[in-house]
């Protein structure tokens, strides 16, 4: 029963990467900083990042989205281009992941 | 912030824009309308097939740079004096683990699942 992945869907300005990060990277405060850097200058090369989020972990929470990363970026365009340079990159030895995600949900931070 | 990034170790990010992972017929790209469990199904797929890539090709990710390195635990010698808990025996055994627990978990969500024909189920010991 595998899956039929019929390509990106229609770009937004948001970008979720998958696979790069796990929770228990994030749950020390340093390490979590240290990630959060390393991304954000990266996604800066090749657009300009409006904003990002990292959900951590939480004791005894099912958090939504821990374990993936959602950064906003200024235009569709600028999302577009940071999706075809990360996407099958290796972050942490971990092929990134990617997908667009819908703007609303994410400023409503329903991850 | 200047403190921050000079405590900074080094990047996550390997190799340039150019170096990039395609397995055939697993994407890297998603479309945006997996539900939450087809999108770790996936994810699942993805990571056992990585995992299992770097058991066969032997490039097992040990960083060629020394100081990236894990501290080693102390040697274990075999009877004629080879060392058994070598770099790449524990790192093979830390890949095979992982893939152990991606498998079971893959075989919780999707039964049906066929798991790589290189991969075999830990052997439990019984202890008398």
């Amino acid at each position: 029963a595998g899956l039929t992945l019929a390509g990106a869907g229609p770009a937004t300005e948001v970008l979720c990467l998958l696979n790069m990060v796990t929770p228990d990277e994030l749950r020390d405060e340093e390490e979590y900083e240290d990630i959060l850097e390393d991304i954000k200058e990266e996604c800066n090369k090749y657009g300009c990042v409006r904003s990002i989020e990292i959900p951590r972990p939480l004791e005894g929470v099912d958090v939504p989205g821990c374990g993936k990363v959602f950064v906003e970026f200024n235009s569709i365009a600028d999302c577009q281009k940071a999706q075809q340079t990360l996407t099958g990159r290796k972050f942490s030895n971990r092929v990134v992941v990617t997908s667009y995600y819908d703007p609303d949900k994410y400023h409503r931070r329903e991850f | 912030a200047a403190e921050r990034r000079a405590r900074r170790r080094r990047t996550r990010w390997m190799g340039s824009e150019h170096d990039k992972t395609f397995i055939p017929g697993l994407p890297t790209v998603l479309p945006s309308t997996l539900t939450r469990e087809q999108e770790e199904q996936y994810l699942l797929q993805l990571q056992i097939e990585e995992v299992s890539r770097k058991l066969r090709s032997g490039d097992l990710g040990i960083p060629p740079n020394v100081e990236e390195r894990s501290p080693s635990p102390e040697p274990i010698y075999s009877t004629d004096g080879k060392r058994l808990n070598t770099r790449e025996y524990r790192t093979r055994r830390k890949l095979e683990e992982e893939r152990h627990r991606l498998v079971q978990r893959m075989h919780q969500i999707n039964p049906e699942f066929k798991p790589p024909p290189d991969y075999k189920p830990p052997i439990i010991r019984v202890h008398d």
